[in-house]
């Protein structure tokens, strides 16, 4: 009886970190985009592993991006995640650029943006390899 | 003994859903009629919708760029926060909650912490007024902002706070809200832009403000979802005035192929596939004027 109360209060206390990402995390990463960069927007991410033979599940955001700006992106993964965060930013189909190159294992993160086209755009986030995994994606807006 | 339990954690956790849901009083008589708490008829799913708001583009960004270019701060741009217990419809508290969210983007570019008490003020009057103040963290905003401790800080605050205001008004049944508050931040923001236009000629803030074309088409796709609505309807009538203007303005688009640089130690795309946009000058009078008319018209009394 005492370990059924025992899981009870577990749960009870362990609510908000299922619940919920963690908002202390969400701020840091937002106020942590660098040099001149104002915060825009976040993009919370919680995706799961993937399932064998399947795609790698991925999180698809839209956003409105104006000519002449220039935006930084940046991803941020926090240590309890399984996976690594990629961020990629895409005009309709066409990849423009992606936070991870998979050939040279290079990471791009942040990557700066200048916009010559108004319009609307899509930010997708996946987790490395198809892990599962939680991320928070900044877009921000740089002073020139 | 197990049943006892069960029941004492389930009063625990009715206590604290009691508690982070809780509101503050709210400063004005206000009732919510009946027919808004009921569901709303949605003419777009709830996922297009969604990705429509996230469509239409921050009024920070409209700041950020008049600061860019030199313009010094006025405070003849904002709307003024005196009318704010005079708004006393739930029409007016959203539209107006949406005005005074642009206007304190305007302050935070340009750090003015003393007027951004007075628009917080009004502000968190305003998000009372329709039930969704417990999601505007007013202390800590107050505090950034007088102590102008963390700029970054208040800036993820302030747009955190609409964001959980607009997500809570759609998964409540008070879309229509939300619509208003998205509309009204979108006018001050276009207006803060003309008006700075009228003074200062750029080619840069002519394009800036043609660009708007898209935003308008996307906030009338929002508002045309409540338009069961008389007052949101009439504000749809009102906007297509503005629309007429703008569709007189023609955005071509050229092809290139995006380029990688390093700059500043920074991986930097930029992009070769342009926007072009064709505004001449007396299709941008008539936009700075009907967006005046419009606007001052919205933020009376």
């Amino acid at each position: 009886m005492k370990r059924q109360i025992l899981i009870l209060f577990t749960i009870l206390f362990t609510w908000p970190a299922f619940s919920q990402f963690n908002p202390g995390f969400v701020e840091q990463c937002a106020t942590n985009s660098g040099k001149n960069a104002t915060y825009l927007k976040d993009f919370q991410v919680v995706l799961n592993a993937a399932q064998p033979e399947q795609v790698a599940p991925i999180a698809r955001y839209p956003l409105v991006l104006s000519k002449n700006n220039i935006y930084r992106f940046s991803v941020c993964t926090p240590e309890d995640s399984p996976g690594k965060a990629v961020l990629q930013l895409y005009d309709s189909n066409k990849l423009i650029f992606s936070s991870f190159n998979k050939d040279t294992g290079e990471e791009y993160n942040p990557f700066n943006f200048l916009c010559q086209k108004t319009g609307i755009y899509h930010v997708f986030i996946s987790f490395l390899d198809g892990k599962q995994g939680h991320a928070v994606g900044v877009l921000s807006y740089v002073t020139k | 003994m197990f049943r006892s339990a069960f029941i004492i954690l389930l009063t625990i956790v009715f206590l604290l859903s009691c508690q982070t849901r809780k509101g503050k009083q709210s400063a004005t008589e206000f009732e919510v009629p009946d027919s808004v708490l009921t569901s709303e008829t949605m003419v777009i799913s709830e996922e297009a919708l969604d990705e429509i708001v996230q469509n239409v583009s921050s009024p920070v960004e409209m700041a950020a760029l008049i600061k860019e270019l030199g313009v010094p701060f006025s405070t003849k741009y904002l709307a003024t926060t005196d009318y704010v217990d005079k708004y006393n419809t739930s029409f007016k508290m959203a539209y107006n909650l949406g005005v005074f969210g642009a206007d304190l983007g305007y302050l935070n570019i340009y750090e003015k912490s003393a007027q951004v008490v007075d628009y917080l003020t009004a502000i968190n009057k305003l998000a009372d007024g329709i039930k969704v103040g417990q999601f505007f963290d007013f202390k800590t905003l107050q505090r950034l902002a007088t102590s102008r401790e963390n700029i970054d800080s208040l800036m993820f605050i302030s747009v955190n706070s609409f964001n959980n205001m607009d997500k809570y008004l759609r998964e409540n049944s008070r879309g229509h809200l939300s619509a208003l508050m998205i509309a009204g931040t979108w006018i001050e923001g276009l207006y803060l832009v003309t008006q700075v236009a009228v003074e200062k000629s750029s080619k840069d803030l002519g394009d800036r403000i043609g660009e708007q074309k898209v935003n308008l088409d996307n906030i009338l796709l929002i508002l045309n979802n409540y338009k069961e609505y008389q007052q949101v309807s009439e504000l749809i009538a009102t906007l297509n005035e503005l629309k007429d203007e703008f569709d007189m303005v023609d955005i071509t688009y050229e092809i290139g192929e995006p380029q990688t640089v390093e700059q500043d130690g920074m991986v930097m795309i930029v992009q070769n596939e342009k926007s072009v946009v064709k505004i001449t000058d007396d299709q941008l009078n008539k936009i700075i004027n009907k967006t005046k008319q419009i606007r001052n018209k919205l933020i009376s009394a």
